[in-house]
């Protein structure tokens, strides 16, 4: 009873800390990619609020606050109150079992812990991926009960699109897993260890450069950010799915946007690499004091792939609808699906890798 | 079968995503050689060129009185209909007429200068001012004092009256500009 009350108390206060961490860096993220984008085009961004605008997410968390929340006339008042905070849910829920530090574990009151990671499931991979498929109902719903053609037609693009996509995400992960012959996060992470050359890109026998390329270009569509933002294209449709939406509500599918982003650097950093690990082997810091070595590696990896996002965003225009399409499946997929028969037969010829 | 090179270099080019790390490339220079060309406007203005078009205004001669001979050239001229002019006789003096009313439309004004092209006397100048929202429309709906009020403050330096600039015109209501040159 002692040890339950125990782990109990302290997984609440790790999903209280990550929930803090995450929705603080959802906060900076929204300055930061308005910020890099402004630079990137020769603007300067938000410069009002605060010195150089710092202060512009607590500005746009209060307006968004107190605006008035509407539900439009003939919305399905249920569904469209439950679709952000589904989308929400979707996107946070993940973060359970990402591993953010080395697999350490200290003793408290007798007990072990983990403090890195809240739950180290054995199929981590895969619950990842189903609810990353339950933010997409999200999207969808949002967009039906709206009442509105711009948002139906956005939570259609989104139902094709993350579905399309969402196929191509697990097929380009299905290589990692046969190599690692795990589907934990923290097993995948530990199987990297030792330099950079051991990470799934470069990995021998078969490096997943295909699969991770297949795999950041499939995120970027998932999260529906430019240049796959179909779902919420502004310049067609308005807002998509959330052009009905105010307020608290429009909060919620942008966090939950912002959250998914983070949530796929993060797999993207874990998978292919190689998490916590640095790119030398072992660590520079002494035994005690690694572990902030290994936490701030893997934030550097995760923040380089959302500076990717903002970098891509900058950069290309939207696609055509049948372009997406042609893309996912008439390129991306074979090229997931050779590397998954190149990586098995490689990983049957060379068990153990290396 | 005959692959020419072309094909093989933009399949090359294809597979490589060379177009999208041009690109990229492309806006990480503008990152990092960052010169913003954005003016943060009510903190710092830009410097408006001589010849800006802004809010029209009514212009006096040194000694105070009005410009305006009341031609209704203006009138004539505006492509918006923006101005309506009430001429009349000056008191006491047949000869010479005024503009006894002077309304200005600035809601529809296009800011062409047709007008100030049209007035033979100089009457009406552009200002450089450019502020001018308001939360009533029918405050655009300007007077002859209020145009005034405009011409006084944006030029402070008035003209003599044109029987004073040249005694060629000494009866003759031209416009500065068009004076002949004298010869000398």
């Amino acid at each position: 009873m002692v040890e339950l009350g125990l782990k109990l108390a302290f997984s609440l206060a790790q999903i209280v800390t990550v929930m803090t961490i995450i929705l603080t860096t959802v906060a900076i993220l929204t300055l930061v990619e308005r910020k890099v984008l402004g630079w990137m085009q020769d603007r300067m961004g938000p410069m009002e609020v605060g010195p150089y605008g710092i202060l512009q997410p607590l500005a746009d968390g209060l307006k968004l606050f107190f605006k008035e929340d509407i539900i439009p006339a003939g919305a399905n008042k249920f569904l469209f109150s439950l679709a952000p905070v589904l989308s929400l849910i979707a996107a946070l829920i993940g973060f359970a079992v990402i591993p953010f530090g080395p697999n350490r574990t200290i003793e408290l009151f007798g007990y072990e812990f983990k403090p890195f990671v809240i739950s180290d499931l054995n199929i981590g991979i895969l619950y990842i991926l189903a609810f990353t498929s339950i933010g997409a109902y999200g999207i969808i719903l949002g967009g039906w009960a709206s009442n509105s053609k711009y948002s139906l037609l956005g939570g259609l693009r989104s139902a094709a699109q993350v579905i399309s996509y969402e196929l191509n995400v697990g097929l380009a992960i299905v290589g990692v897993l046969l190599l690692a012959g795990s589907l934990s996060l923290v097993s995948i992470t530990e199987a990297q260890s030792g330099g950079f050359w051991n990470w799934y890109v470069f990995a021998l026998p078969f490096p997943q450069i295909f699969a991770f390329v297949v795999y950041v270009i499939a995120a970027v569509a998932e999260t529906n950010r430019l240049p796959f933002d179909l779902p919420e294209a502004e310049s067609e449709l308005v807002a998509g799915f959330f052009t009905e939406y105010s307020g608290m509500r429009f909060a919620f599918f942008f966090m939950a946007e912002y959250a998914n982003m983070i949530l796929v650097s993060c797999i993207a950093a874990i998978l292919f690499l190689g998490g916590w690990h640095a790119p030398y082997p072992g660590t520079l810091l002494p035994e005690q004091v690694a572990w902030i070595e290994g936490v701030v590696w893997f934030a550097v990896k995760v923040y380089f792939f959302i500076f990717l996002f903002f970098w891509l965003r900058a950069t290309l225009p939207r696609l055509r609808y049948d372009q997406l399409m042609r893309f996912g499946w008439k390129v991306l997929l074979p090229i997931a699906l050779g590397n998954i028969v190149v990586t098995s037969i490689m990983a049957f010829l060379f068990p153990g890798g290396r | 079968m005959k692959v020419s090179l072309n094909r093989v270099k933009s399949w090359i080019k294809t597979i490589t995503f060379y177009e999208i790390v041009v690109g990229m490339l492309a806006t990480m220079r503008h990152l990092l050689r960052y010169k913003p060309i954005t003016v943060q406007y009510p903190h710092e203005r830009r410097t408006l060129p001589d010849n800006y078009r802004g809010m029209l205004a009514l212009l006096r001669y040194d000694d105070g009185t009005e410009k305006c001979v009341g031609c209704d050239l203006c009138e004539a001229a505006c492509p918006s209909r923006v101005i309506r002019v009430l001429s009349a006789e000056v008191p006491g003096e047949p000869t010479k007429r005024y503009a006894k009313e002077y309304y200005m439309d600035m809601t529809r004004c296009l800011f062409c200068g047709m007008c100030v092209e049209a007035c033979p006397v100089d009457a009406l100048g552009m200002t450089r001012e450019f502020e001018w929202a308001v939360y009533d429309k029918r405050n655009l709906h300007l007077n002859k004092e209020q145009l005034l009020a405009i011409g006084d403050r944006s030029y402070p330096t008035r003209e003599k009256r044109v029987e004073f600039q040249h005694p060629n015109v000494a009866f003759f209501n031209v416009a500065f500009k068009n004076l002949p040159q004298k010869s000398s």
